[in-house]
């Protein structure tokens, strides 16, 4: 009797401990930073700045102007990337629109393709001569470019929407596919017209999806750093975004800080906002008791058409800007982007007369440690997320009661809602200067590995639940009734059980990090160089062809380790059956 | 690892800091030959400069010490300051030269708090003026100015007065790099209010009245940064972009704006026809030193006073290949034995505002934020 009650006394107290000790690692690697900045910004000789930032002489362009260029980028993100994306996932989950599976694959490929790419094959376009330099291709052939086609707004929002649709369409298709066709049969019989179907069947039921794909879209678009920094400030054109980076680059952090932490509450309130709407409609999404064979949409006349068009949204998307990237890797004159043809910008030794004496960015020794560098990030923080996401998502599955696993849940959940550039502002803040015994991690490369790594601890939890739901509670119960520790249980039942799907997740983790610029932008040093830096670098001070050869490398390594992820896993596409 | 015997011999002696101090005056009395084998010993030096052309220096370098490795990193002034600050409350010793313009900021918020130290090589002490070796080392002067395009322009300058940058015929056309980027620029920003008596005159030569001010305009110089910012100023983040669109040859109706005289070197290399204006009221824009300083806490301390010897350039007429990098019209050497380029204006007759750091520094944020209001 007493003997039970100890070990059940025992046995709580463990499970409390690691709940505190995973608590202390989500609180160390993301409440501290941005505790720390919003602490710095309180301090007394610091506090002015939020009166400066929100309503002095400088609030305007501090503030308000980009505040308002970042919510017209953000809501005319989110639009337009609902709009396409959820027009492309109707065409492939409900409709008989030809070459259904490769418009369904090429649509998720434009959010591989990262952000400043798109821009930069965007600028070998359709740059014109406002800020001199090369021109654009379009020039080059004899076209005038407005400067609102150039720089600015426009382009910004094309290139995001280009970027982001993907999320949207990925999100409203998986609801699409949990149509119940006989709903829509029934309709169909009853002699509903295909508009009272569409808005009285599939859009209620998609409804959340939309909300959803909006408000992470939105999300996205307000924390995007590449798109406006590269298109936006020729033209003057500022978003918090590029502001916060500005001012942290100058060295007025206070303002900066103020600045990250109004971003950060915006992005938020939006996803906040986001989710109340989906979970008020969840009643919606509980009818699913699926029928046989959805029934699809007979195009008609309007087949064609509409393939054509989803083709041509996939191709301008995704082919495009890759073909223009290479191109301009190649071509000394951005205006004539298939003549005169050199591999000088991949591989020439450094001449003085050409690039103003740059070599090609494989004979760049800098560039190459760059290389070396960011694979090795990359590879790392695929490791310590792994590891961290599986032990939150085990901790929460086994655990799962009680405040300190809310908290836990709350915590590890919460950089969804921090753009990556106000984060990095954070973890420069805390780990700029030594902490006790700990040595200051500016300009080392565990600062880089401890930022990435909280960075992405929501989609590392994400993955480690959907790996710790596949391996059976029961297994672990036994295993521990035989007095397995907790570590020992890790090792010899979930993670071998779960190895496929934990090494899809470290290799997206990977890419992810290597294409990422809006977190690394502001922890770059010279001495921890990473490839995406180095390429925004190249563009900002007009060596363009570099800064193309560099994303292409990107861009290789990137897809190459999301083909070999979805080879691992088994990919639940719903919406591609048929 | 040397710096650690001296640490470990120094605590030894029991005279740590001491022993710190009379090292680096030690070190500062030597003469490059006496330099050379510590620095072998150290192997290394890290250098942050503020152009692109410390690359040859690099190579030069290399080629005349060989056995010791300089790694170059070129960075804009604005980031060194950040850097080294950062790098300073972290704690971190990484770097061994800074070779940065933006002599305000330098002053006041380096060298003040002791992150960089002066440091003069012994044999190029008696050819340089005093406000050259204090409170830094000065090795060139270099320039923000105002260019044109002599080949749209073959028969001069466009602009006589700089007022005239305000008015229509201008609009959209005037481009430099972003003030709030580069402290260069917001130092020729900074100098325009500093003269701001010389901008009222010209302002009554050009359009024949005094100038009206705006409301909380407190000068002519303030009016002056507010009407080019409204006569759509265009900003770029580099030099090179500017240069490029000034410059840029074939151009029918080319901008004008402010870059480094001494880009005018690349003219050839990049298809340009940069010029100088040096006719204009009430001047063309600023010239300022580029200094050289040792880090405090320099790991490398032998090396890094070597490089800065070098950087000097040797007693020949073009200051040989140390200084052969910089020895181009446009810059001027502060060392009185290296004449100015014969293809630039000599230094006597270039209209340019010397830039007054200790000035500059005490309105120099407040221009920032002026600068800020308008963008």
């Amino acid at each position: 009797m007493t003997t039970t009650t100890l070990r059940q006394g025992l046995r709580l107290d463990g499970a409390t401990l690691l709940k505190l000790g995973v608590l202390a690692l989500v609180g160390v690697l993301i409440a501290a930073p941005l505790l720390r900045i919003v602490l710095d910004t309180l301090s007394p000789g610091a506090i002015v700045a939020w009166s400066e930032v929100t309503t002095g002489r400088l609030s305007r362009n501090l503030l308000w102007v980009p505040l308002g260029n970042t919510l017209i980028l953000g809501v005319g993100v989110a639009c337009g990337c609902v709009l396409i994306g959820g027009f492309l996932a109707w065409l492939v989950v409900m409709t008989d629109v030809p070459f259904r599976r490769t418009i369904g694959l090429m649509a998720t490929l434009p959010f591989m393709i990262p952000s400043f790419a798109t821009a930069l094959a965007w600028g070998s376009l359709f740059r014109n001569s406002r800020v001199g330099g090369q021109s654009g291709f379009l020039e080059g052939l004899g076209l005038a470019i407005p400067d609102w086609l150039s720089w600015g707004m426009v382009p910004t929002l094309i290139v995001l929407i280009a970027h982001y649709y993907s999320l949207a369409f990925t999100v409203i298709a998986a609801a699409l596919a949990t149509v119940n066709s006989d709903l829509v049969e029934a309709a169909q019989i009853a002699g509903a017209k295909r508009s009272r179907i569409l808005f009285g069947i599939v859009l209620p039921v998609a409804l959340p999806a939309v909300v959803a794909g909006a408000s992470l879209t939105f999300a996205g678009a307000v924390s995007n750093f590449a798109a406006p920094a590269l298109l936006g400030l020729p033209v003057r054109m500022q978003t918090m975004a590029t502001r916060l980076f500005g001012l942290i680059e100058v060295g007025q952090t206070a303002r900066g800080y103020v600045v990250a932490i109004l971003l950060i509450a915006i992005s938020a309130l939006f996803l906040w906002a986001g989710n109340a709407v989906v979970s008020g409609r969840r009643s919606y999404a509980t009818i699913t008791g699926k029928g046989g064979r959805a029934k699809r949409f007979v195009l008609g006349a309007a087949r064609t058409p509409l393939f054509l068009l989803a083709a041509l949204v996939c191709l301008l998307t995704t082919v495009v800007p890759v073909v223009i990237l290479i191109a301009s890797s190649l071509a000394p004159s951005s205006s004539a982007l298939f003549s005169n043809w050199t591999l000088h910008y991949w591989t020439g030794a450094s001449n003085p007369s050409f690039a103003q004496g740059q070599p090609g960015i494989f004979s760049n020794p800098f560039i190459l440690s760059g290389t070396g560098m960011t694979l090795a990030l990359g590879a790392s923080v695929a490791v310590t997320t792994t590891l961290a996401g599986l032990l939150v998502a085990f901790v929460l599955a086994r655990h799962g009661r009680g405040p300190l696993a809310g908290a836990i849940n709350q915590l590890s959940f919460l950089p969804l809602l921090v753009p990556g550039i106000a984060f990095g502002a954070a973890y420069i803040a805390l780990f700029g200067a030594p902490i006790g015994p700990f040595p200051a991690l500016y300009g080392t490369f565990p600062l880089l590995v401890l930022a990435a790594t909280a960075y992405l601890m929501p989609f590392a939890v994400q993955t480690g639940r959907a790996v710790i739901q596949q391996v059976s509670g029961d297994l672990d119960e036994s295993a521990r009734m035989t007095g397995a520790s907790f570590p020992r249980r890790l090792a010899a039942i979930t993670v071998p059980l779960a190895s496929r799907g934990l090494a899809a997740g470290a290799l997206i983790v990977f890419v992810k990090i290597m294409r990422d610029l809006s977190l690394v932008v502001l922890l770059f040093t010279p001495t921890t160089p990473l490839l995406s830096v180095l390429a925004y670098r190249y563009a900002s001070e007009g060596f363009g062809q570099f800064a193309n050869a560099i994303t292409v490398v990107i861009l290789v390594i990137s897809i190459a380790a999301t083909l070999l992820a979805n080879r691992l896993q088994t990919k639940s596409q719903p919406w591609l059956k048929s | 690892m040397s710096p650690r015997k001296y640490l470990v011999a120094a605590l030894l002696a029991g005279l740590a800091l001491p022993a710190f101090a009379q090292q680096d005056a030690a070190l500062d009395a030597m003469t490059a030959e006496e330099l050379l084998p510590r620095a072998l010993e150290e192997g290394t030096v890290t250098v942050y400069a503020f152009t692109s052309r410390i690359a040859r220096v690099e190579a030069a370098f290399e080629e005349a010490y060989p056995g010791i490795d300089m790694v170059a990193y070129d960075m804009s002034s604005t980031e060194q300051i950040t850097r080294i600050k950062a790098e300073a409350s972290a704690g971190i010793a990484n770097v061994d030269v800074v070779y940065i313009s933006d002599a305000p900021v330098v002053f006041t918020e380096l060298l003040g708090p002791g992150l960089v130290l002066p440091y003069v090589p012994p044999r190029v002490v008696p050819l340089l003026d005093d406000n050259e070796k204090f409170p830094l080392l000065a090795q060139r002067l270099s320039t923000k100015v105002l260019m044109y395009n002599e080949e749209a322009y073959p028969d001069g300058s466009p602009v006589t007065n700089l007022w005239q940058l305000t008015t229509p015929d201008w609009t959209g056309r005037v481009i430099m790099v972003d003030p709030l980027q580069r402290g260069d620029y917001l130092d020729l920003m900074t100098e325009f209010v500093l003269r701001a008596d010389e901008m009222a005159a010209a302002y009554e030569a050009q359009f024949g009245q005094p100038v009206a001010l705006d409301e909380g305009i407190a000068n002519a110089g303030e009016q002056f940064i507010v009407d080019l910012f409204e006569n759509d100023l265009i900003l770029v983040s580099s030099t090179d972009d500017v240069n490029a669109a000034i410059g840029a040859l074939g151009q029918t109706n080319p901008p004008i704006g402010f870059t480094s005289y001494s880009d005018r070197r690349d003219n050839e290399d990049e298809g340009w026809a940069l010029q100088v204006v040096n006719d204009v009221e009430p001047s063309n824009g600023i010239i300022f030193p580029a200094v050289l300083a040792v880090a405090a806490n320099a790991p490398h301390p032998a090396a890094a006073r070597l490089a800065i010897d070098f950087l000097m350039g040797d007693d020949s007429d073009t200051g040989g290949p140390g200084y052969e990098p910089f020895y181009v019209a446009g810059d001027y050497a502060t060392r009185n034995d290296i004449a100015s380029h014969p293809d630039a204006v000599p230094l006597e007759e270039f209209i340019a505002w010397s830039v007054d750091p200790a000035a500059t520094a005490q309105i120099r944020q407040a221009v920032g934020d002026l600068v800020l209001s308008l963008q």
